[in-house]
């Protein structure tokens, strides 16, 4: 197992060194850099820019820099804790994603508890009870929150929010509050802005994870030892929740990698659509506006968490299933 | 109280001797049901498992009723699906009626006309009932190259005259609704296909490798993926599709479009082929296999995918819907298809606006097609799930 | 803008205000609530200490105001957080400065003088103040000469252009601590436009409060420690950080305008609060501004129509669309607001710009050619256009100046905008496109389809639309539209590189034109420009960069351009433009559609002040500010 886990420490090097190249080349791949994106975005309202002034700004930032000198000035900046400079909001990255993380995991564990809340039980009930009317009302239940496309539902629950319960609109508080010091009310107002994106990202998570719940489980119960379990006299209960119900979650522990960076980015286009307050909106536009720094450092802290995310679901797979640990050589 | 045949309590039961002739077997013999049912081939017991999947067959039905659709778009939409009517713009949907003061009638509609109000700005469609349009058959309207091979006017339905058959309304630009989603359809319901085949594909073959020979074969394809999956979908789509030449056609970014989908989505599908391999490949029968001097691709494909195929077909029914929504939010993002180009993407982006929700809800309509086909995918996959497995 | 048209820029502006007189009505019962608990304890000097000696006092007869009450907060919405920049435009406090009739008249100056449109002396108001209660002086002006437009370090492309003649920047002087002056070797009209626009040219920073972070003035190892601490690479970056002006981010720094930002950033939502020595009073003497707050709260532009429509802003215009007045006048019967219509004041809310660049030799002939270029023009149906998308409510016409201009000329103005389909197909037989395909498309001389791919930022659906009717109309004349949306700053480097051939995007700023505006939109000046940028670029760049034009009439127009430079003379100004603009519409450089399309404004019900009707557009009226916000107030 030391060993094992050793390996698996070591291999995170060589994957956050491509994943940062990789990052890197996204951030450079569209043409054009952010002063560019700018002046065009001034211009079209009729704003002019000095054009000498934008020279100096590039080299300024070090524009005009050959590639691998700025790859590595970055790079290298982020061992020092130096994640770059924010173009569009002119300050360090670190503060404007510092500011916008405390929301964002609290609106992603909420949405995380309301899937498993509903995807377990219903998963289970599914697999246990197949082709039942329930089953089939569920199933209809959760396609329906896949079918439909995010930023549509959420633009219309956000109408019908308002104009029923007088929520205001957009946002993950009443704009009241912001920037105000915490209070019941405020809280209140989190709570009451949080329920429809909540919502409109868990229904399609939801769908998905009961259906491979009910498939993995429907696998499981019809193996042998499950019968064993039935003739032996097992309750239904325990017979499904001891053995079928944990082995059928491996499939999910493996999809712990993805959790946690989508934890902290939230769910882009949701979050666009309803203009929360979260690091998602934040990125997508750094990337539009080619704000490389913004984007490419926040991209490499989501890659360091999904590394992290991989190496704790593969610990967790090791543990639950010891074959699992003997992956590093053929066994036969 | 009448006589039981049973001997009262206590008593010994009484002796009993079948007089009929001793067939040694009797135990093998079979109805011939079930003799058929022993007989058939691995493929037939597929097709009748699947046929007694009621919801499954169906939903195959449907979906072979969409892809004709598709096939035939031009000649099942009443109208080109950029033909304007300049006097129907935003026009609300129009219902079919069959009875005419109190006299069934064949189906027709009424005609409407368009009123300006200056107040709000907004037009109004006031049915007028002297106006009656018979609807028919196989008529002639816009001209269409079907298929690129010939030309034709047929449609397979129209209304006579001068009248208009706005079914699901039109949009800003007075074009028919129901046209423009039939049209949609055969972006919409290909663009999962390729993807998926894509991402099976690939998800198959690597996530396979790495399951089956461990290693560093495993090392270096569980690199990669870590590496694709850990930054984020959007970012991806994002730089991929800036980099897709600003001079392709809309077809030529259509495909690119659908191999961008497809060449990101196969990471989630290899990781779980390969832990579940990992389980499989210590099975006895794989032993067995490879005793025998099997090659290692055809443990893979004959031995260990059948094994987990009921994941593969849960994940692709879900994949399916994932692949057509994520044309949606590409288009969402102003990086999917663009207009003239119609998708139902495209459609629900257009729809995306607070005037449509509470002014024009009808164009929110293209979410129901969605919907049913997600559906129709969904329980075909669970159809074919257990037809997978027939024996159980 | 009648001001303006006899005197041009050789004009002595006063702030003609018997001060005494009104001082006289105001009393502490007058103070703004939020300030008299201040101002009894001595925190806060009273209102008639706090106003320069002479303030502006406002004329509310003409612009039809009325007196207002002190207090309340205005809320608005944005975009992005660099939207914060549109608090400097709506607020409108410049050195010079147009009013709601357009003239241009001193603002934050006592006066503006002008000799021989060279020489420009500025006058301070006496007891004029920063808003931290600093006096504002000529200092002021030249610390930014001096220490900021001449620092190699913070301005590394040396002072902006709008101050340089033929490369040249101006002699500065100090006449007095109350007086500066500016001093060119010949006429430099473009300075006192730049002074006052919507965007204007800061030529004065808060000495007093920048001084600290200056290298000139501090101890260098304290400053690098000062800007380690907030994160900036360098004293430079950390002073332009701060010093910016027109995007108040910095919550310290004084200004001058009615309000001054409190929220340090980032946030989504900004509040401003009342300067207490803001230098305007209402014609009794009692200092502006009414509202006490104005509060910017930042959304996705895509729900501001849904926000406001459900009552969550007070005044709202910006990334509202004609096409969500029908749902605002909805809401407007649950809500507590009204909408009202204003006009557009764009030449034209959607033009298309031929681009006389473009690489392809056959294309380039073609465009180049004035009869395609008129064939085009008239064989759109903008009648039509009109019609669908605005319902019949803009003015179908060219990409130049809208009548409410008083440069404008119908005959003139309308050339090559009439719906004339046989004049066009005429026009482009005679230029030998005759030939067709079998389609009906014409061919070029190399048997190529006349196939336009028009490009555009794809930004409103409204493009989109006006060119799926274009694409309609021009069909009839044997010419096929496609159309592709690209990124702006992509398009941008197309157009300059010659891979686009036609652009569509919004019209000029110059519908409300006047001769003293700059008509630099109408020649070829800028790489910015869709229809001519290497040309424009040549221009810009002083040779440098691009080339010459080689089409007679554009190059006619950079020398009409450099005439209305020189000239400081006002008829000789008007004779330059409508020279321009009669070119500009006959050689038909970019195709307009139609303007004055309507722009739905959402007001409050209590906010009192804002004009029923209005122009909203960038230039000149600043958006909302010429109308003057700090007018503007709440009923309770």
């Amino acid at each position: 197992m030391l060993r094992y886990l050793a390996m698996r420490f070591l291999a995170m090097i060589p994957t956050l060194v491509i994943a940062s190249m990789l990052i890197f080349a996204i951030i450079e791949l569209p043409p054009g850099d952010y002063f560019e994106s700018y002046v065009a975005e001034l211009q079209a309202s009729g704003e002019t820019v000095d054009p000498a002034k934008i020279d100096f700004l590039r080299i300024e930032y070090g524009f005009d820099k050959p590639l691998w000198q700025r790859y590595f000035g970055w790079v290298g900046g982020m061992f020092v804790g130096d994640f770059g400079y924010s173009f569009e909001y002119e300050r360090p990255v670190s503060e404007l994603i510092g500011g916008r993380l405390f929301l964002t995991i609290l609106l992603s564990f909420a949405t995380i508890i309301f899937t498993w809340m509903i995807a377990f039980p219903i998963g289970i009930y599914s697999a246990t009870h197949q082709y039942s009317w329930g089953d089939y009302g569920f199933t209809f239940a959760g396609m329906l929150g896949i079918a439909v496309p995010n930023f549509l539902l959420a633009l219309v629950m956000m109408y019908f929010a308002n104009v029923w319960f007088g929520v205001s609109i957009g946002g993950l508080m009443d704009p009241v509050y912001i920037d105000q010091p915490m209070s019941m009310a405020k809280f209140g107002s989190i709570l009451q802005h949080m329920i429809i994106p909540v919502v409109v990202i868990g229904t399609s998570g939801t769908a998905a994870m009961m259906r491979r719940i009910r498939a993995n489980l429907m696998d499981e119960l019809q193996k042998q030892y499950v019968i064993t379990a039935r003739a032996k006299g097992v309750g239904p209960v325990k017979t499904v929740l001891k053995y079928p119900f944990r082995m059928s979650l491996n499939f999910f522990i493996a999809d712990i990698g993805n959790i946690l960076p989508s934890v902290v980015s939230g769910a882009e286009v949701v979050a666009i659509v309803l203009s929360l307050e979260t690091t998602g909106p934040l990125l997508i536009s750094a990337l539009q506006s080619q704000d490389m720094y913004l984007a490419g450092s926040f991209l490499m802290f989501l890659a360091i968490l999904t590394v992290i995310g991989v190496l704790l679901s593969d610990i967790a797979l090791a543990i639950l299933d010891p074959r699992i640990r003997l992956a590093g050589r053929q066994s036969k | 109280m009448t006589k039981s045949p049973l001997p009262e309590n206590g008593k010994p039961l009484a002796h009993f001797v079948s007089k009929a002739k001793f067939n040694p077997h009797a135990v093998e013999e079979l109805t011939p049901e079930l003799e058929k049912y022993y007989q058939a081939s691995q493929h037939k017991l597929m097709w009748w498992k699947f046929k007694n999947h009621r919801l499954a067959y169906w939903s195959g039905i449907l979906l072979i009723v969409f892809y004709t659709v598709i096939a035939l778009a031009e000649f099942v939409a009443p109208y080109d699906y950029a033909h304007r009517h300049a006097d129907f713009i935003y026009a609300p949907p129009q219902g079919i009626s069959i009875i005419h003061d109190g006299a069934l009638k064949a189906p027709f509609v009424y005609g409407r006309t368009q009123e300006l109000d200056m107040e709000n700005l907004q037009r109004h469609y006031p049915v007028d009932k002297t106006r009656r349009y018979t609807i028919s058959y196989f008529c002639k309207g816009d001209a269409y190259e079907f298929w690129g091979l010939f030309e034709a006017k047929t449609h397979l339905f129209c209304v006579e005259g001068e009248g208009k058959l706005f079914l699901l309304g039109t949009d800003r630009l007075g074009r028919d609704m129901f046209s423009r989603i039939v049209h949609g359809a055969r972006v919409s319901l290909t663009i999962g296909l390729i993807g998926i085949a894509i991402s099976f594909i690939l998800g198959i073959t690597i996530g396979g490798l790495a399951g089956y020979y461990g290693g560093w074969v495993d090392m270096v394809v569980q690199r990669i993926i870590e590496v694709l999956q850990s930054i984020p979908s959007i970012p991806l789509w994002l730089a991929l599709a800036a980099i897709l030449p600003v001079t392709w056609s809309p077809i030529l970014i259509y495909f690119g479009i659908t191999v961008i989908l497809g060449l990101l989505d196969w990471t989630g599908l290899a990781r779980a082929v390969r832990s579940k391999l990992f389980s499989l490949r210590e099975e006895d029968y794989v032993l067995a296999a490879q005793l025998v001097g099997a090659r290692p691709s055809r443990i893979i494909a004959r031995h260990l995918v059948p094994g987990f195929m009921s994941h593969l077909i849960a994940s692709a029914t879900i994949t399916i819907p994932t692949m057509i929504l994520g044309e949606t939010s590409l288009s969402f993002l102003g990086l999917g298809l663009r207009p003239p180009v119609t998708s139902w993407g495209v459609l629900l982006k257009e729809a995306q606006t607070i005037n449509v929700v509470v002014l024009y809800p009808w164009l929110l309509l293209p979410v129901v097609p969605v919907i049913v086909v997600i559906l129709a995918f969904n329980f075909l996959g669970d159809g074919l799930r257990d037809a997978a497995d027939p024996y159980h | 803008m009648t001001g303006m048209k006899h005197s041009g820029f050789v004009l002595i502006i006063l702030a003609v205000l018997v001060w005494p007189l009104a001082a006289a009505a105001v009393s502490i019962d007058d103070e703004p609530p939020i300030f008299a608990e201040q101002v009894k304890s001595g925190a806060l000097p009273p209102m008639r200490k706090r106003l320069p000696s002479t303030p502006k006092m406002l004329d509310f007869a003409t612009s039809g105001k009325q007196p207002g009450q002190y207090g309340g907060q205005m809320r608005m919405l944005m975009g992005k957080t660099k939207d914060i920049r549109m608090m400097t435009v709506y607020a409108y406090a410049r050195l010079v400065g147009f009013n709601p009739l357009l003239e241009l008249e001193a603002d934050i100056l006592q006066a503006f003088e002008v000799k021989e449109g060279r020489i420009f002396t500025l006058r301070i108001r006496p007891g004029h103040r920063w808003s931290d209660g600093h006096p504002f002086t000529a200092e002021d002006f030249r610390y930014w000469w001096e220490d900021i437009a001449n620092n190699k370090q913070l301005s590394g492309g040396g002072p902006p252009q709008s101050m340089l003649v033929d490369g040249k920047p101006p002699k500065f002087e100090i006449i007095d601590e109350l007086t500066v002056r500016y001093e060119w070797h010949a006429p430099n009209p473009v300075f006192p436009l730049a002074l006052c626009g919507s965007s204007p040219l800061f030529i004065y920073s808060p000495a007093h409060y920048l001084k600290q972070y200056h290298a000139r003035y501090g101890d260098a190892d304290k400053l690098q420690e000062k800007a380690t601490q907030k994160q900036a690479r360098n004293w430079a970056a950390l002073h332009t950080r701060l010093a910016r002006q027109y995007r108040p981010e910095n919550p310290d720094l004084p200004t001058l305008d009615p309000w001054h930002n409190t929220t340090e950033g980032p946030s989504k939502r900004f509040v401003f609060k009342r300067n207490p020595y803001f230098h305007r009073t209402d014609p009794q003497g009692r200092q502006l501004p009414y509202l006490d707050e104005v509060v910017l709260d930042m959304g996705s532009t895509d729900i501001i129509p849904a926000k406001a429509g459900a009552g969550e802003s007070d005044l709202q215009a910006r990334y509202l669309r004609f096409d969500n007045y029908t749902f605002l006048k909805q809401a407007e019967k649950q809500h507590d607001f009204k909408v009202r219509l204003w006009k557009n004041g764009v030449s034209s809310k959607i033009a298309l710009y031929p681009n006389l660049n473009v690489a392809d030799p056959v294309w380039r002939d073609v465009v180049q050619n004035v009869k395609f270029r008129r064939a085009l023009s008239v064989g759109i149906d903008r009648h039509e256009i009109n019609q669908q998308l605005y319902f019949g409510l803009a003015k179908p016409g060219g990409n130049t100046v809208l009548p409410a201009s008083s440069l404008f000329d119908e005959k003139r103005d309308r050339a090559w905008t009439q719906y004339d389909p046989v004049l066009a197909n005429r026009l482009l037989d005679d230029i030998g496109l005759k030939t067709r395909n079998s389609d009906g498309i014409r061919l070029l001389p190399d048997g190529r389809p006349v196939e336009i791919i028009v490009e555009s930022a794809g930004e409103s659906t409204e493009e989109t639309d006006a060119l799926e009717l274009i694409g309609y109309h021009l069909r009839d004349i044997g010419v096929k539209l496609h159309t592709r949306t690209l990124q702006r700053d992509i398009l941008r480097r197309r157009f300059l590189t010659g891979e686009t051939l036609m652009t569509i995007s919004y019209g000029l700023n110059i519908g409300l034109g006047t001769p003293d505006m700059d008509p630099e939109e109408l020649a070829p000046v800028s790489a910015a420009q869709a229809n001519w940028p290497v040309w424009g670029q040549f221009t810009e760049t002083g040779g440098k960069a691009g080339e010459p034009p080689d089409l007679q009439p554009a190059r006619r127009m950079v020398e009409l351009y450099h005439a209305w430079k020189r000239s400081n003379d006002g008829s000789q100004r008007k004779a330059a433009w409508e020279e321009m603009l009669a070119l500009y519409a006959d050689q038909v450089f970019s195709i307009g559609v139609a303007g004055e399309t309507i722009q739905p404004v959402v007001v409050s019900n209590r906010l009192r002040n804002v004009p029923v009707v209005g122009i909203y557009s960038w230039a000149p009226t600043a958006y909302f500010g010429v109308y003057q916000p700090d007018t503007f107030w709440l009923e309770d």
